[in-house]
């Protein structure tokens, strides 16, 4: 029994390029160990046999050196014939080449029908930060009346930061503000901030709630709030959280930009050592992809909601997390908090707990709520999407779409009371 | 049917379900273990609270600031996604020392670590919880009833234990899950065999404060099969409540169906402010461990 070896473990060869493949049915992929010279020897000597028609992907070299070869069907038996006979170990690489060419084909055919339209953009996979700001490209040229995307800064790392504006005119009319991903590992959230947008432009006009709300207000929503650590835990380290700045002093990298705001900045509920997860950073708003928000806030003025979005532990939190005192309008958000995961979980039944942070998880200073709420916008809140646990940062992409879905019926509650509660 | 009880430390036995509570001590049973990680999960951390007023009610969880963890959580029934087959029905702190001590008391049931379609839930458990001077490791004392029935339970360990034995070594393999969440079936075992080491770890390392949950299996060093145990040794990533840290851990765990679990292991210690040599302070893969 062979082991399946995924499409990208085979190093830097793609299937499709190869030119001697047409009909690649029951092709194997041998890896071919050869212990010494003289082995290294014997596999050179079946490299020289033109009737096998071998194909070499990783050529005889030194001993230990692993080899691997395509074979074709009728050279199959042959061949591992000659390997045993003459000692040499192997295993089965690739069981099958032309299902994996299929594979592979597919997947092609999906990265340019992703690129076509938000229509065909596949909403039940994780995505990079390209193809999220192709989307977001995408979506403005399809809905120009609707959707603008704005720049509000760039960050340490020289990235563009964009909003998306959902608005059917007026002039600095109330708004809501979403945004996702300002903890980079979160991938849930990103992911589930495409298909806001794309749901968005879908029920303007189809669902009652959802045209009220945009007939009087408009709609932030900035996908990738940290797209440095986005494209970090791409590239080096899935699990990375924080910005990616440097610390003068320390050879540690990153500020959490959930411990950076003015908000009880300094307070117990944040670490100040650069290394670790909960590093608050030299001074609030130190980084620019809280400060380009703190900007954008203060300058439009007339923001009535704001939802933070992170994952996993599923809960909905309010004000305070760096203080026990009770948030003045406590109440009302414990209460317009408990019909918005009450709405959440009546699509799948995902049961949420929700109260304020510091009593629902743990004490947290400079978060992101506690000063948009201190800035006046009464309705803050932050929501920990799923799982809890289980699977914690990396949740299958299956879950992508539901986990959007049910979010989605939360929000919209929360949107609905800012619309019909004026202030 | 009478339970069986057991204070913490009991003979390994099964993996797929609940295990029988052997007598024998040290290391865990298997289900004990994930049991384990569940109910320190789910207990609230045990804080000091600067206000007293705070403490005046006493809502169904955590010691210290109680209402606070329980707000808007009831008694109901939860569901334990960290946890399969699980579900807390309810739970009962009670502060005895507030700065030092803190005891929780869990009521749950269970079921098969991997359920069918359609399963019931099977075991009813309650649990005392003890954490004592702000330590990790809480004495934890669990009777349960209506588990299933020891030979069934036996069976079903020796199926697995043979299904391993015949899994082709998977040193190839990095990170399950992988970045998108996804676990090739035929890799499954390993996970759940590497998540069993990993709530032995966790539960050592819980306190009133800090909390694990198994992120990831980050890497496979080690799988041998051709002595009669298997004999894993593997690196997990842990994330820390709630410091928000992933903690790197080396687990080095011998498993033969019927005998006791063999768990070593080393964790990562987090690096200094002015640290030099890795440049990131966390999910840093571990390099040579000198002690192991």
């Amino acid at each position: 029994m062979a082991l399946r070896v995924p499409l990208t473990h085979v190093r830097g060869k793609t299937l499709l390029g190869s030119p001697a493949v047409r009909k690649a049915s029951q092709h194997q992929v041998l890896r071919i160990s050869a212990a010494d010279e003289a082995q290294v020897q014997k596999v050179k000597e079946l490299e020289d046999l033109e009737h096998l028609q071998l194909d070499f992907w990783r050529g005889p070299g030194q001993p230990g050196s692993p080899i691997d070869v395509r074979v074709p069907f009728p050279s199959i038996q042959a061949v591992k014939a000659f390997l045993e006979a003459h000692g040499l170990g192997y295993t089965i690489m690739i069981e099958d080449v032309q299902s994996l060419l299929d594979e592979e084909q597919e997947q092609m055919f999906a990265f340019q029908a992703r690129s076509r339209s938000t229509d065909t953009f596949n909403y039940a996979t994780y995505h990079t930060l390209e193809e999220i700001y192709g989307f977001m490209d995408l979506l403005v040229a399809e809905h120009p009346q609707l959707v603008s995307k704005l720049q509000i800064g760039n960050t340490y790392e020289g990235r563009p930061i964009y909003v998306l504006k959902f608005s059917t005119g007026g002039n600095n009319r109330p708004a809501i503000w979403i945004d996702t991903g300002i903890h980079s590992r979160e991938w849930v959230t990103q992911a589930s901030g495409v298909w806001f947008a794309k749901k968005i432009t879908q029920d303007y006009g189809q669902d009652l709630t959802l045209t009220a709300i945009l007939d009087s207000m408009d709609i932030f929503l900035e996908i990738v709030t940290n797209p440095d650590g986005f494209a970090f835990t791409h590239s080096k380290n899935r699990m990375w959280r924080k910005t990616r700045s440097l610390t003068p002093g320390s050879s540690c990298v990153g500020v959490d930009p959930n411990r950076n705001w003015d908000a009880g900045f300094g307070m117990p509920g944040a670490s100040s050592n650069p290394c670790t997860d909960t590093y608050r950073g030299k001074f609030a708003n130190s980084e620019v992809e809280v400060k380009s928000i703190v900007d954008f806030v203060k300058s439009h003025g007339n923001i009535k909601a704001f939802v933070s979005i992170h994952s996993y532990s599923q809960l909905l939190l309010y004000p305070y997390g760096y203080k026990a005192e009770p948030a003045p309008n406590r109440d009302e958000l414990d209460q317009l908090a408990k019909s918005a995961v009450t709405a959440l979980a009546s699509l799948y039944g995902t049961k949420f707990k929700y109260g304020s942070i510091i009593k629902t998880i743990y004490q947290a200073s400079g978060s992101t709520i506690d000063w948009t709420y201190s800035q006046g916008i009464k309705y803050s809140f932050t929501f920990e999407l799923r799982d809890t646990g289980r699977y914690g940062f990396l949740l299958p992409a299956s879950q992508i779409v539901p986990t959007a879905q049910e979010t989605w019926l939360a929000l919209r509650t929360i949107m609905e009371y800012t619309l019909n509660h004026p202030y | 049917m009478p339970g069986s009880s057991c204070v913490i430390g009991c003979g390994l036995e099964t993996r797929k379900e609940e295990p029988p509570f052997s007598q024998h001590c040290f290391p865990q049973p298997l289900w004990l273990l994930l049991i384990l990680t569940y109910l320190i999960e789910r207990l609230m951390m045990c804080r000091d609270m600067p206000a007293v007023n705070e403490w005046i009610s006493f809502a169904p969880c955590g010691c210290s600031n109680p209402r606070a963890s329980c707000r808007g959580r009831t008694t109901q029934p939860e569901e334990v996604g960290s946890m399969p087959g699980t579900e807390l029905l309810n739970s009962k702190p009670r502060i005895v020392n507030p700065k030092k001590e803190c005891q929780v008391d869990l009521v749950f049931t269970t079921d098969r670590y991997n359920p069918e379609e359609g399963e019931e839930r099977l075991g009813k458990c309650s649990a005392r919880v003890f954490f004592r001077n702000q330590k990790p490791r809480p004495a934890i004392n669990v009777t349960c009833t209506r588990l299933i029935e020891k030979n069934k339970r036996q069976q079903e360990d020796y199926l697995l234990y043979k299904h391993m034995k015949q899994l082709k070594t998977p040193l190839d393999v990095v990170s399950i899950p992988d970045s998108h969440g996804h676990i090739d079936p035929s890799l499954r075992p390993i996970w759940d065999l590497a998540f069993l080491g990993g709530s032995y770890v966790m539960w050592e390392k819980t306190t009133q404060f800090l909390h694990y949950y198994m992120a990831q299996l980050s890497s496979v060093n080690q799988w041998k099969t051709n002595d009669d145990a298997i004999d894993f040794d593997y690196t997990v990533l842990l994330h820390e409540f709630s410091t928000q840290e992933i903690i790197p851990c080396r687990i080095h765990l011998v498993w033969y169906p019927g005998k006791p679990l063999k768990v070593k292991y080393h964790c990562q210690e987090l690096q200094t402010p002015e640290a030099s040599g890795t440049e990131e302070g966390s999910a840093v893969a571990p390099t040579e461990l000198n002690n192991f």
